[in-house]
């Protein structure tokens, strides 16, 4: 076998096609992600009762196993739940009717949530005490001190973990292709299967995730530059 | 007015303030001394419900909290009536000089923002900061910051400001700074309560001080009182130590 260059550019144009399943994929596992972040690192900082040790057993179990195994999990479970529910409360819903990339969201947003609520907590705690008090002290709520001032900075202070969950999300989103979803990864699969020329395909493929990945390491960069103004951390 | 009546701050098993009391008058500049753990910061963070007392009654112009059943929503309101410039100046540092004494007006006090904006430029040319409104914490000295500070807590016309050694962490040469504008709006007949070390300034500007040992306030007066004729022999030993010129007899 000799590698056909010119397939590289086929393939490449035909995978193109894949880009928004896995960009969509990718955009909904952050976002719901981000927000059970944002819960479950809250719970976390505020100790809240009940709930804390639900949370901290959350973020051990999700990155204590590999995000393929949640998707299977999902899979294979959320049909019996649901099926099971349906039968007691006399729904006409049926699990057969979730979309399979139902399944890759859901699942994928529990394994970014865990990951989100570390960085989320690490940003949180690089925020000084003194911040929140200066809040309080001009008769702000906590709802409100939080909001305004806090987290704010601790989004910039975690900025460059977050953009590192972001790519691993987007990298962990081939994982799709499991329960028959369509990304990119899978399209070069698809695309090589009538000439097994796997290897331009796969190219293909790499070439595409990593400027996606380089898209969103120069929106990071953008970010910071402006952030930097008040934000200077570190030794820089 | 403000009336602090037996209030009592335990950390754990450690009590930090007993059974305080104090009486500050509008317009009162009050100055609390003490040797370092004596419970002066927390009495002052107390005012301000940083801290919250373990019990005792608070009462800030026409609002009376019970402190050992305070809700919520109680705090929040007792908060408005006093406003903390914090020894760290503690700016909101993702914030402009300008922002920082916004942010009050325009969520708190819930002003237009034309209005938060014209207020809030006067109050930094009083500080001596008209020229810079729009600069970051990070780009300003620390006496600069904390006259932001000032000014931010000036903006929510609160019936008393609590000073936390306001000067602590500055140079010796921006302390100064600092100071005169303290003075400038003490004269303007605002309330506060500052907690310093500046015995110069206490004497000068306080008409009232109170020296705290131990969680408890061994002796107040008017400085000439406190500073001349001191009566309790813990009050000589301090003030012995922090001013030795005045030569006091133990």
């Amino acid at each position: 076998m000799k590698l056909d260059p010119s397939f590289i550019w086929t393939a490449f144009w035909q995978l193109l096609s894949a880009i928004p399943i896995t960009l969509l994929i990718t955009v909904v596992s952050v976002v719901v992600g981000f927000v059970i972040g944002i819960v479950v690192a809250l719970i976390r900082i505020y100790k809240v009762p009940v709930l804390h040790p639900i949370a901290v057993a959350y973020v051990t179990f999700i990155r204590g196993t590999p995000m393929l195994t949640h998707l299977l999990l999902i899979y294979f479970g959320l049909p019996l739940i649901v099926d099971a529910l349906a039968v007691k409360m006399g729904w006409s819903f049926r699990s057969s009717s979730i979309p399979m990339i139902g399944f890759a969201y859901i699942s994928f947003s529990i394994t970014s949530g865990a990951y989100m609520a570390e960085v989320i907590r690490s940003g949180l705690l690089a925020v000084n005490r003194g911040q929140l008090e200066a809040a309080y002290s001009i008769g702000m709520t906590t709802t409100q001190g939080l909001r305004r001032i806090v987290f704010p900075q601790a989004l910039a202070a975690s900025l460059p973990n977050l953009s590192n969950s972001v790519i691993g999300m987007l990298h962990g989103s081939t994982l799709a292709f499991t329960v028959s979803v369509v990304d990119i990864n899978a399209k070069a699969q698809i695309v090589a299967s009538t000439n097994w020329k796997f290897f331009e395909a796969y190219l293909a493929a790499a070439a595409i995730f990593w400027g996606l990945t380089f898209l969103i390491e120069r929106l990071t960069a953008v970010i910071e530059k402006r952030i930097h103004v008040y934000h200077r951390g570190g030794v820089a | 007015m403000i009336k602090l009546n037996n209030i009592s701050k335990s950390f754990g098993r450690q009590q930090v303030l007993k059974d305080i009391d104090l009486t500050v008058e509008k317009g009162d500049v009050v100055v609390i001394l003490g040797p370092s753990g004596s419970g002066k910061t927390t009495l002052l963070r107390c005012v301000n419900y940083l801290e919250k007392p373990s019990d005792g009654e608070m009462i800030i112009g026409d609002y009376h909290l019970n402190c050992k059943y305070a809700s919520k929503k109680q705090i929040h309101l007792l908060r408005q009536k006093s406003a903390m410039v914090f020894q760290q100046y503690n700016l909101f540092k993702h914030k402009t000089a300008i922002e920082n004494v916004m942010e009050g007006l325009l969520i708190v006090k819930k002003l237009s923002k034309e209005e938060a904006i014209v207020r809030s430029v006067a109050l930094l040319e009083k500080v001596g900061l008209g020229n810079k409104l729009e600069a970051y914490p990070s780009q300003l000295s620390g006496g600069q910051q904390q006259r932001v500070g000032i000014a931010r807590a000036l903006a929510m016309e609160p019936e008393v400001i609590l000073f936390d050694e306001p000067t602590s962490a500055l140079d010796p040469e921006l302390v100064g700074e600092v100071l005169s504008v303290i003075r400038k709006i003490a004269k303007e007949g605002i309330t506060m309560i500052v907690v310093t070390h500046e015995m110069s300034f206490a004497r000068d500007v306080a008409n009232h001080i109170v020296f705290m040992d131990g969680g408890v306030i061994v002796e107040e007066g008017t400085p000439v009182e406190l500073f001349n004729h001191p009566k309790e022999e813990r009050t000589k030993q301090f003030l012995k130590r922090i001013t030795p010129e005045l030569n006091y007899n133990i």
